[in-house]
């Protein structure tokens, strides 16, 4: 399927400059995002990209929307966000609205256990974080809270560093991460950190 | 200098110093170094009766040697690659190519001629890479010369003379002129009494002369022709180029590129396929046909005791594949994302992989700016982050051309992390200082983010981590993803290979499992 560079251009929204060339958009077109997220989105830690197999239907809009804006990814010490947000700048809404139901027909897998923590002592720290995430990591709609059971763990560790930091959720326009933000500010260390994400391995999905 | 130099130390100060040059040039005149070893040549057996099935995944040019040499030996090969081209970082730009990087697909609109293409991946072919050389013979791949160093090309650093551009050949002869009076001055006759003889002491001190083009008598550098005539020479009396003195020159780190430019493996003579690399790439396609599936990536990997299943998406559906051998080359970084039964400590060897950030930029020239002065091939030299600038040996006095802007191999993110219109301009900034009228010169600007580049992203595999290197550690896992899985899945690819980033180390690393492969077919047939 052979289509003008123009028409490509405004279907597609992901070419930059040149002119008159010829390409087949059949192959080309917004469905990339495997290669980093893993088969079927399963999540892929070389990558440091998360499963997205599974998750939330609104969420995962916010969060292209979010990055798409630049209101999540930006930040120059987010080193993972800076790698995902310009893959969104040029996503379109029809586009982003063709993502999220692709990323919907993929079946959700479990994914492994990597961080080492006393889930123990995870458990009691959760407690706060259970009345917007649930007490079984769930999520919650009416808060905007995604779920956080199943996600890769090395991934939850990160945003919980970045939410700390204020690498993530500092923006003017980021309302939803800026209720994030003071929770994960209340974890004192990384051991604290470790220790919750352990416990929510073992809240299964 | 008090004590006596052996011969060993000697040369190690020399090498240090001049470059491997010399010392090849000395040392295999006292017989001290290594002969470089044969191509080597397989001879595979043929595969046993309904065994001969492999799978191949991904279509870099170690796969392809796979797949090229068990067609040979009579097995039945498919290679699923992910990309709708083969070749991975074997990759040539030309009129109509899509860059396929992610978040920033171009398509090439240069001017379609033969000699207008880019190498964005591999460039280069050493006289020594004898298993690459060897495929281009066997698959009629035309080779033609490609040289590293120009010595009309330039250098420039902002530290240096004011940011001046410099002629690499006026740098290199001054600052071979100063270290060669400063080793005159240390290796007196006296000293070099012991342990070398007179006889031999004279020629050492007419090789430094030579090196430094000193004054006969007194040893000492004033300047020389090598750096080329302000004026005349032919017809008029020459006005050689005024000395720089050594204290300007050492204000750049770049200086000593001029001596290892042309060292080892980036040494004459280097070669490039006519056409542009991917000749290579087409030379295995063309054998192979449609043995080898595109847009085809592999979505899981499951190996059982006797074979390996393969699955992979194609035409919209998914698909499977049982075969008795599995070859796969696809970066660590993204097998460890696709659904795999690996053991364990097979996969951490896999996570242990860092990924690098090569990054290349280039231009179409209105026209070839470079031979106006005197430029005919090679690079110029820039302390910026674009580091070089390469002028093409192909299509020399042809109208345009097209002019690599742009390549840094360790520190590409610098530009990864811009807009393409920002590297662009940093492009055109940077290479301003070594081409005044550039901006007004080139056009048609394409990038290559080997970082962001689709089924790829990054160049090449790194082992270790930070500055530690090569560990025990390291060595652990690097021998245990080497090792097949029930041998009957090998990991390869250059990142299975010491010296990464070069083709002759991907297919090394072919053949490394092919001959493993090949025993274990053999050992089986005789118990059979
Ligand atoms: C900037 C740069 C400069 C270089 N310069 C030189 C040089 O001058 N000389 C030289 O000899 N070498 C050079 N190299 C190195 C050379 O290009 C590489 O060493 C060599 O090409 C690596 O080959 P490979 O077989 O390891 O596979 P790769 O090229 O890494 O190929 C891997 C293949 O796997 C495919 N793949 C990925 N995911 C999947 C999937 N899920 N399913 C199926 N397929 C998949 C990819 O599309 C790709 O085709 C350079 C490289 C770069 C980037
Ligand atoms: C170049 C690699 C890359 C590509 C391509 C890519 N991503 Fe990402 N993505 C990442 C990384 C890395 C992260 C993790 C960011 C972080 O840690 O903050 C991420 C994060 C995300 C998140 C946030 C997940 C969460 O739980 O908040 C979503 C959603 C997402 N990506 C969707 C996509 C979609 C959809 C595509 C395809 C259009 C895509 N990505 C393409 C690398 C990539
Ligand atoms: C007041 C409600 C609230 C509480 C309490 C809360 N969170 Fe959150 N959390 C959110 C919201 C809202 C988001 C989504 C932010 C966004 O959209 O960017 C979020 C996002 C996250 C994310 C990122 C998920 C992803 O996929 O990127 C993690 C991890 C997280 N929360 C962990 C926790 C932990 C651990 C706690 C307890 C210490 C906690 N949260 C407490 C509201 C809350």
């Amino acid at each position: 399927m052979k289509h003008s560079l123009l028409a490509l251009t405004l279907a597609a929204g992901g070419l930059s400059l040149n002119a008159a060339a010829e390409m087949d958009t059949s192959y080309y077109n917004d469905h990339y995002c495997t290669t980093c997220h893993g088969a079927d989105g399963g999540g892929s830690e070389g990558v440091q990209a998360p499963r997205l197999a599974g998750m939330e239907p609104w969420y995962l809009k916010r969060q292209l929307e979010h990055f798409r804006a630049g209101i999540r990814g930006t930040h120059k010490e987010d080193f993972q966000g800076t790698e995902m947000q310009p893959m969104a700048a040029k996503l379109s809404d029809d586009s982003i609205a063709d993502l999220v139901q692709w990323v919907g027909t993929w079946k959700y897998m479990p994914t492994p256990v990597t961080i080492a923590g006393n889930a123990e002592a995870g458990k009691a720290l959760y407690a706060t974080c259970a009345s917007c995430h649930g007490t079984s990591g769930e999520g919650n709609a009416a808060l905007g809270a995604p779920a956080l059971a199943g996600q890769n763990d090395w991934y939850l560790v990160t945003q919980l560093q970045n939410f700390k930091a204020g690498y993530r959720g500092k923006d003017p326009q980021d309302t939803y991460g800026a209720q994030m933000g003071p929770m994960a500010a209340s974890l004192a260390d990384e051991a604290a950190i470790n220790n919750v994400v352990s416990y929510i391995n073992t809240l299964g999905r | 200098m008090s004590h006596s130099v052996s011969r060993r130390e000697f040369m190690n100060l020399l090498s240090a110093t001049f470059g491997t040059g010399a010392l090849i040039q000395l040392g295999s005149a006292l017989s001290l170094l290594p002969m470089t070893a044969k191509a080597a040549s397989l001879s595979l057996a043929a595969p046993m009766p309904g065994k001969g099935k492999v799978v191949i995944l991904g279509a870099g040019i170690s796969g392809l040697t796979v797949a090229w040499e068990l067609t040979k030996a009579g097995y039945d090969c498919t290679v699923l690659e992910a990309s709708n081209r083969a070749g991975g970082r074997v990759f040539t730009v030309r009129s109509g190519t899509v860059i396929d990087e992610i978040g920033n697909r171009q398509v090439c609109d240069w001017d379609n001629e033969p000699h207008m293409y880019f190498n964005a991946g591999a460039a280069r072919i050493p006289s020594t890479h004898r298993n690459l050389l060897h495929y281009c013979k066997e698959l009629g791949v035309e080779l033609e010369m490609f040289i590293n160093e120009s010595k009309t090309a330039y250098m420039q650093d902002d530290n240096m003379m004011g940011g001046k551009r410099v002629r690499n050949g006026e740098v290199s002869t001054n600052v071979r002129g100063f270290l060669a009076e400063l080793f005159a001055k240390c290796y007196t006759t006296a000293q070099l009494n012991e342990p070398f003889t007179e006889s031999e002491s004279e020629i050492i001190l007419g090789l430094i002369r030579q090196f430094g083009d000193l004054d006969r008598n007194k040893m000492t550098y004033h300047g020389s022709s090598r750096a080329g005539y302000v004026s005349g020479g032919l017809l008029d009396h020459g006005v050689e180029k005024e000395m720089i003195e050594f204290k300007n020159l050492m204000k750049s780190r770049l200086i000593g590129n001029t001596f290892t430019a042309n060292e080892g493996e980036t040494g004459p003579m280097l070669m490039q396929p006519v056409g542009g690399m991917d000749m290579v790439i087409q030379g295995f396609t063309r054998k192979l046909g449609d043995k080898v599936i595109y847009g085809a990536p592999v979505v899981g990997v499951q190996i059982k005791e006797n074979g390996v299943d393969v699955a992979y998406d194609h035409d919209g559906k998914r698909h499977s594949i049982s075969a008795d051998y599995c070859f796969n080359c696809i970066p660590a970084h993204l097998m460890t994302g696709i659904p795999n039964n690996y053991p364990e400590d097979y996969l951490t060897s896999m996570r242990s992989i860092r990924r690098g950030e090569a990054y290349k930029s280039a231009f179409q020239a209105k026209y070839r700016f470079w031979e106006d002065e005197d430029i005919y091939g090679g690079i110029s030299w820039i302390n910026a982050p674009i580091s070089q600038i390469w002028y093409p040996p192909q299509g020399i006095h042809k109208a345009k051309g097209i002019i690599l802007s742009a390549y840094n191999f360790g520190g590409g993110m610098v530009f990864t992390k811009m807009s393409q219109e920002e590297r662009v301009e940093a492009a055109l900034a940077q290479g301003e200082k070594l081409h005044p009228n550039y901006r007004d010169v080139v056009e048609k600007p394409v990038t290559i983010a080997w970082h962001r580049m689709n089924h790829m992203l990054g160049c090449s595999a790194r082992w270790g981590s930070g500055f530690s290197g090569w560990t025990d550690e390291v060595q652990t896992l690097f021998d245990r993803l080497q090792q097949p899985v029930n041998g009957r899945h090998y990991f390869i690819g250059d990142q299975m290979a010491y010296h990464g980033a070069w083709q002759e180390s991907a297919i090394a690393s072919a053949h490394w499992a092919l001959e493993d492969m090949d025993q274990r077919v053999r050992s089986m047939a005789a118990q059979a």
